[in-house]
């Protein structure tokens, strides 16, 4: 048994309901501090909805969630906020505003309405963000402007300006080349060994979560199917009940590497 | 127009304070009878009634009104996410024509707050009109667009009631109703301007105190909730601000359509989307814009007055097509 100052966040009984349908849970999970949880599972296992629940967006209709054992009810948006930063899937077509106003809104939860500019330690954190994702010579370009890739990265840097300790990820790699795929995931890497950095990512890609999860969580049908290490997790058996498909598991070892078979 | 490089805020907005003043100054001098500004700095009591009791107060609420319409389609447009929602989306100026018309039929002639019944019973028409989209939304989960579809209905449901009125009504009565409903800033004295200002200025005010809210909801209303921002209590601080201006507004000077929708469209080429200096850059150009529309109505036909509200709709739907055709993307 953990103690409470163990766990980052701690997620008991959570559930999610739509239109008086069961969509997720009961989920009971414990995300680690510095550690990389990779959320695996087919289309509409509930990673979207787990990841909404974990960063506040959504009100559980059962169970608890509590942050370094504080309840989330005791918690208000903007104080959530400074602990957690989401990078959604979804985002408006347009952004109007250029990749720096983008990122320096990240510090959103850190400012007061009556400030009438962001301080100096702002900006420092927009430079940080910036230079750590490497899109500092895009500072001045309107978002609309970039490509798929570089607009992943620039919500990237808005979530790290926002300075907290947990980044929940909701399919960061789905819409990005393999230049792009590397980079993301050698950013992840970098950020959790310089700065201890807590992730939480969904993605339906297994190799990505293999390669970054320290821990793999199969989702399925809204249900924890299983937890465990990405040698664990990666097996034939497992991913069938899973996916509903056939892998090969192409290198065995720690991080395991799938080929998804053709259906016969 | 050819394209500016980059938005560049801070000379604009120094420009629309040169425009604003400059409008303010000139535009109470040009008249049916026209009297120069030494006229009025030297005394001669007639130029200067004209100046300060005729013509100021009406450029003044001119002013007043064009910012209040011109801020509150800011907030709007951020709000829903679209350059094309305006004030009038939501049915707050069918309630508030639906109260006018109301206290028309009804024919009285008390005054209330030294302002003519008229004003008050706009005034809650609009707010009744919000007070019953807002709820309707929130009903079912204050999402964007069952607010809008929720405007449409009260806008469309007020509009059939005023078609009855109407029908129900002699044609003295149907004139001084269809009339009202063209838009007017013809006032006497300070009265007006003074009971539209604190809304104007107050509304103003807690916009640009949302600035950071509002900048955030450009990037999408999931990131803005994660970040901290709460939208239910956000949609429901911009729709309240906006309804008292658009209200308050509309209870003297009627329906005035477009402004609300041309001036922060325009605005956003030149300043950019960043609310702290578009805020006040629709304040100063929005009202500034107005005097001008004002100025033109009541000279272009003269003697006879053009209502501004005509003038403003005129412009407005050519505005619109003209944008459609240019529009690159």
């Amino acid at each position: 048994m953990r103690g409470s100052h163990d766990v980052l966040l701690a997620a008991r009984g959570l559930a999610w309901e739509a239109g008086g349908r069961r969509i997720l849970g009961p989920v009971d999970l414990d995300v680690l501090p510095g550690e990389c949880l990779a959320v695996v599972g087919p289309n509409g296992a509930g990673k979207t909805t787990l990841l909404r629940l974990l960063t506040g967006l959504l009100r559980p209709v059962a169970g608890e969630l509590a942050y370094r054992g504080r309840p989330f009810a005791a918690l208000s948006r903007r104080a959530l906020a400074r602990h957690i930063a989401y990078v959604p899937q979804i985002r408006p077509a347009r952004v109007p505003l250029t990749v720096e106003e983008v990122v320096l809104l990240g510090r959103y939860p850190h400012l007061s309405a009556f400030q009438m500019a962001p301080r100096g330690d702002d900006f420092a954190a927009v430079d940080k963000a910036l230079s750590l994702v490497g899109i500092e010579e895009l500072r001045g370009r309107p978002v609309d402007e970039l490509s798929g890739g570089e607009r992943q990265a620039v919500f990237i840097a808005a979530a790290l300006a926002q300075e907290s300790e947990l980044l929940v990820l909701d399919e960061p790699t789905i819409h990005l080349d393999a230049r792009h795929q590397s980079d993301l995931a050698g950013l992840l890497v970098r950020l959790k060994a310089d700065s201890g950095r807590t992730v939480v990512l969904a993605t339906h890609d297994l190799n990505l979560a293999s390669l970054l999860g320290d821990r793999l969580l199969g989702l399925s049908g809204g249900k924890v199917l299983a937890v465990g290490t990405p040698a664990e997790i990666v097996r034939p058996d497992l991913l069938e009940r899973l996916f509903r498909a056939r892998f090969e598991i192409v290198r065995g070892g720690a991080r395991p590497v799938t080929m998804l078979e053709l259906a016969p | 127009m050819s394209p500016p490089r980059g938005p560049r805020p801070r000379l604009t907005l120094a420009l629309l304070l040169l425009l604003a003043v400059a409008t303010v100054v000139v535009a109470p001098l040009v008249g049916t009878q026209r009297i120069s500004l030494a006229e009025v700095l030297h005394g001669d009591p007639s130029a200067g009634a004209i100046f300060w009791q005729l013509r100021l107060p009406r450029v003044l609420l001119a002013l007043l009104a064009g910012a209040g319409l011109a801020v509150s389609g800011l907030g709007f447009q951020t709000l829903f996410r679209n350059d094309l929602a305006e004030p009038y989306t939501l049915g707050i100026a069918s309630g508030a024509a639906l109260g006018a018309v109301i206290a028309l039929r009804l024919d009285v002639a008390e005054s209330l707050l030294g302002l003519p019944l008229i004003a008050p019973a706009s005034f809650a028409g609009a707010l009744g009109a919000t007070a019953l989209v807002v709820g309707l939304a929130v009903r079912r989960q204050g999402s964007t667009s069952t607010l809008l579809l929720a405007g449409i209905a009260v806008s469309l449901s007020c509009s059939a009631i005023i078609l009855f009125l109407q029908f129900l009504s002699d044609s003295t009565q149907t004139f001084r109703m269809v009339r009202w409903m063209m838009g007017g800033l013809a006032v006497v004295g300070y009265g007006e301007v003074l009971w539209v200002l604190p809304w104007v200025l107050g509304g103003t005010v807690v916009l640009l105190l949302l600035r950071w809210d509002l900048n955030l909801l450009l990037t999408g209303e999931e990131l803005a909730a994660s970040r901290g921002v709460d939208l239910v209590r956000l949609r429901w601080k911009v729709l309240v601000v906006t309804s008292l201006m658009i209200g308050s507004l509309v209870a003297v000077a009627g329906p005035i359509g477009f402004v609300g929708l041309m001036v922060p469209h325009i605005l956003r080429r030149w300043v950019g989307y960043d609310h702290l200096y578009l805020a006040p850059a629709c304040v100063l150009g929005g009202g500034a814009f107005l005097v001008l529309c004002d100025l033109a109505a009541r000279t272009l036909m003269s003697p006879a007055e053009l209502p501004v509200g005509v003038l403003t709709a005129l412009l407005g739907g050519p505005f619109f097509l003209w944008l459609l055709i240019l529009r690159r993307r």
